[in-house]
């Protein structure tokens, strides 16, 4: 079984963000990188699986600067078992289409029978590049995956809908699923894994986006502006009574 | 006439009587010699580890705690009957030796006795005591352990053996001796100075001669068989911690107190972290299982035990040595239990006090190491997601990495990478860099070494976790990536003197970053503080209050600071009520050895109990010196629901309100 994960390194969402200087996009200064939240869990099943059907190779792809080949090591170390880095030093700038292409020029020859990766990333988050690889490769694609199970060929996945309910789809390979929060914790690489990981075959290739290019452009990034916003009071209670009735008084019309 | 006594009187000292006695001793050495023999073997079954360097004062360190019983005798009741028994059986033994030295060598060979006159009057009152004081002893623990059965002491056919052989031993040798004494001894002066040998003969007085010379001969060799059977039991019995327990005291861990051993993770060739079988452990800890004697003491100790938590480090050692001599091949990991493997805090109440120089943290340690290195495993996700925040950005907090100076700003103090001229480096630590609570235990500390005129640095985004609490949880490649970088980070600006706010900090960067050639000086901030005190550079207005103070385990028993922060808090005017845990007895605040990270899920919550211990000194407030003590205390007065009745706050702080004006 031929698999292919395809992941993508983003900034914690804990870091201080600020607007680069074109006002397009985030500055890259300050900020702490990890692998999106939601190609962990693309790692983990792909990982799972192949320890379920024994014979399966573990293809993770990313696209990015050199950088990003320190998330891919953790792939590795997850249990893929070859890395692929499309160097593209411009990727932040990418539209889903262009991303999208460089995966499927990458992907079309290869006979991959299940694609796994991410529902969107938690930077830009705009939940196309999986279904557009589907759709550029013609392979059917699921959604935002929350349970998987493969039987011999078969596959069942769970999926998550709004409002709460569930859908059971089922699939044959190949097949593209992009995955969600709950579909599964993703492991802590072992030591033995990360030093193994160490020496996996990690190619890096030129980005091929097969002429795909721009078809929007982003106008402004920016922080919404501050509106109003909570208000926190400290101090003992009988003090913070007496600041909130006096605020209640000032600021509102309750107490008139 | 002449003070003496026939040595082998009745029992006779020819052939016949010496060549059974010592074919007897034969066969009881043959099975103490090949006993150990055969449990030396099990021991080498365990990883090499070098523990007779220092020799001398391992030798000094040897004889103190078994000749004088120093540990032993740190824990009154037990340990006192225990040290008296050891001493006065001890007393017995020499008396022993000395009658064999002088019947079948000196006198013998050289017709030379010196069991008489005023030496053998004393020998005779001396032993008779002593054994009077051993039986006494016995009774007592025979008292407490079948009567009394103190909670948690566990009791095995082997301590019914050895209450029954000893004390066996013990009553046929007074018979021997009244059975003598009623034929040889009753009417003359020498009789006094065996004053129990006395009594008993006076009960015998009414038995014949010919009736007492029998039972004289078979109490003899039948005291004679069950004191040569005790030598023979000493490998396969309880008895086995006269040897074990001693020798361990030899084999002590020198120290640094708690320093782990650093992996070498460079070395391609090992393929096994950690231990989940025996043969991974060192021979150290499988011969601690053999020295240990059950007395419980630290199991008394521990705060995940005495909170009801599945850990007993007790239990770990005597399970190690199941798996060592009855269950061989049983995985250690699951013998043990994930659960009290987990528990631990590494407080080192347990090793502070074991009697037998056992050294519980680093077995668990161990298999930390094995659970976390080799299967990925954690108590619980929000561990696992502590050390995923930690790798990404520095901090288990998951805090951005790149706002971990901000709280210095308004400050005035500068990281070293836009200011490196400074006369100390604060290594902040996660807690104090991010942690709200903790950012006004590190504000007090800038305006102390300001008002002292000591400029400080701090690293800002440059600085990292220590990786302490990584490194107890077991996962040592996070802390040694973490070591290495905050190292070089260090060494780059050649700081000279360091200060921490966090014992564990301390700890790390004074003990374990030394096998990374990091040798900063780093001082603790009540050390460091106290210095200035004393310099006259700080000046602290005393005015008075009243408190409690908690030894951190990393300062108090991990680095025996207990007397300076007491002095500081002193200088300020604190007037200090003592805990009942205190000092090298202070009870963990439950966040140690990684378990800052964890949830405490099973068993009553150590830091509530931490803090009603603090409540019913009644002096309405905690003093501390650890970032994860505060924050537990903290959490501990709202879960305790006494958020009226203590005020957990860190030295830094009472002295930085207590600022002489001259300061400022």
């Amino acid at each position: 079984m031929n698999i292919l994960i395809c992941i993508k390194q983003v900034p914690d969402m804990e870091s201080k963000f600020k607007i680069n200087g074109e006002g397009t996009w985030y500055d890259r200064a300050d900020l702490a990188w990890r692998m999106n939240e939601y190609d962990e869990y693309a790692v983990e099943q792909a990982v799972r699986l192949k320890e379920q059907v024994k014979d399966a190779d573990l293809t993770v792809l990313c696209i990015g600067p050199d950088q990003v080949t320190e998330t891919m090591k953790k792939a590795l170390a997850m249990g893929c078992d070859r890395g692929v880095h499309i160097a593209d030093p411009d990727s932040a700038k990418r539209e889903p289409i262009e991303i999208a292409s460089m995966i499927a020029s990458f992907a079309k020859d290869k006979q991959f029978d299940i694609i796994f990766t991410g529902m969107q990333s938690q930077d830009r988050g705009s939940a196309q590049v999986g279904v557009m690889v589907a759709e550029l490769l013609g392979m059917p694609a699921v959604t935002t995956i929350v349970g998987f199970s493969y039987d011999n060929g078969a596959i069942q996945v769970k999926r998550e809908l709004e409002g709460g309910s569930k859908a059971l789809v089922t699939a044959t390979t190949p097949v593209v699923l992009t995955c969600q929060l709950g579909l599964n914790t993703p492991r802590y690489p072992t030591l033995p894994n990360i030093m193994k990981a160490k020496k996996k075959e990690l190619l890096s290739l030129a980005p091929d986006a097969g002429g795909a290019g721009p078809l929007q452009e982003t106008a402004a990034c920016f922080f919404p502006a501050k509106k109003g916003g909570g208000l926190v009071l400290e101090g003992e209670i009988p003090e913070l009574a007496d600041k909130l009735i006096q605020l209640l008084k000032e600021k509102t019309g309750v107490l008139a | 006439m002449e003070f003496t006594r026939e040595i082998y009187w009745n029992v006779g000292h020819g052939f016949t009587t010496l060549a059974p006695m010592y074919g007897l001793l034969l066969v009881a050495l043959v099975f103490f010699v090949l006993g150990f023999l055969k449990r030396i073997k099990v021991y080498r079954l365990g990883q090499p580890l070098e523990r007779s360097d220092q020799r001398g004062e391992r030798i000094k360190h040897l004889l103190e705690t078994v000749l004088l019983q120093t540990k032993v005798f740190r824990v009154p009741g037990a340990g006192t009957a225990h040290a008296l028994f050891f001493w006065s059986f001890f007393v017995l033994f020499i008396g022993t030796t000395l009658i064999v030295v002088q019947a079948d060598f000196t006198d013998l060979l050289f017709n030379i006795k010196f069991l008489k006159g005023t030496f053998y009057k004393l020998f005779s009152l001396t032993l008779d005591l002593a054994g009077l004081v051993a039986m006494l002893m016995l009774g007592g623990l025979l008292v407490r352990r079948y009567l009394v059965r103190p909670q948690g002491l566990v009791t095995k056919g082997d301590d019914a053996l050895m209450h029954g052989l000893l004390f066996t031993i013990l009553i046929t040798g007074f018979l021997i001796e009244g059975a003598r004494m009623a034929v040889t001894e009753m009417d003359t002066p020498l009789a006094a100075w065996s004053p129990v040998g006395w009594g008993i003969a006076s009960l015998l007085a009414g038995v014949g001669e010919a009736e007492l010379r029998i039972l004289h001969t078979g109490l003899w060799w039948f005291h004679l068989v069950l004191a040569l059977g005790f030598i023979a039991l000493i490998p396969s019995t309880k008895f086995r911690h006269i040897v074990t327990t001693s020798v361990n005291a030899f084999f002590t861990d020198r120290g640094p107190t708690g320093k782990l051993t650093t992996i070498n993770l460079e070395d391609e060739n090992t393929e096994k972290f950690g231990a989940s079988e025996l043969t991974d452990l060192r021979w150290k800890d499988i011969f601690d299982a053999d020295a240990c004697t059950l007395c419980k003491r630290c199991q008394d100790r521990c705060p995940a035990y005495t909170t009801g938590k599945p850990l007993s480090p007790m239990q770990v050692v005597n399970q190690i040595g199941e798996v060592a001599f009855t269950a061989r091949g049983a995985n250690l990991i699951d013998t043990i239990g994930r659960d009290a493997i987990w528990a631990c805090t590494t407080c080192f109440a347990c090793q502070e006090i074991c009697p037998a120089s056992i050294e519980h943290v680093k077995k668990i340690v161990e298999m930390r190491r094995n659970l976390v290195l080799m299967e990925g495993e954690f108590p619980g996700e929000e561990v696992m997601a502590a050390m995923e925040q930690t790798e990404v950005n520095g901090n288990p907090l998951g805090m951005g990495y790149a706002s971990r100076g901000d709280w210095a700003e308004a400050l005035g103090v500068k990281p070293l990478s836009e200011d490196p001229e400074v006369d100390v480096l604060y290594f902040v630590g996660c807690y104090a860099s991010f942690d709200k609570r903790n950012i006004a235990v590190a504000t007090s500390l800038v305006k102390l070494c300001q008002a002292a005129g000591v400029k400080i640095g701090i690293l800002g985004k440059e600085e990292k976790c220590c990786g302490e609490p990584m490194r107890k949880m077991g996962n040592e490649y996070l802390y040694q990536t973490l070591a290495l970088e905050t190292v070089e980070i260090i060494k780059g600006y050649g700081v000279k003197k360091i200060v921490t706010t966090c014992p564990h900090c301390f700890n790390t960067l004074a003990k374990d970053y030394r096998d990374f050639d990091f040798e900063v000086e780093v001082l603790p901030h009540p050390v460091f503080l106290e210095q200035l005190v004393a310099s006259g550079k700080l000046k602290i207005k005393a005015e008075e209050f009243v408190c409690t103070y908690h030894d951190s385990c990393y300062l108090g028993r991990h680095n025996d600071i207990y007397d300076v922060p007491r002095k500081l808090i002193r200088a300020a005017g604190g007037r200090i009520t003592e805990m009942a845990k205190c000092r090298d007895q202070a009870f963990c605040c439950s966040a140690g050895g990684g378990r800052i990270m964890a949830e405490e899920k099973l068993g009553e919550r150590i830091n509530i109990k931490r803090v009603e211990m603090a409540v019913a000194t009644g002096s309405g407030q905690l003093l501390a010196n650890c970032p994860f003590c505060l924050t537990m205390f903290e959490d501990g007065v709202k879960g305790a629901n006494v958020e009226e009745q203590l005020r957990p706050r860190d030295i830094a702080e009472v002295l930085a309100e207590r600022l002489a004006s001259t300061n400022s």
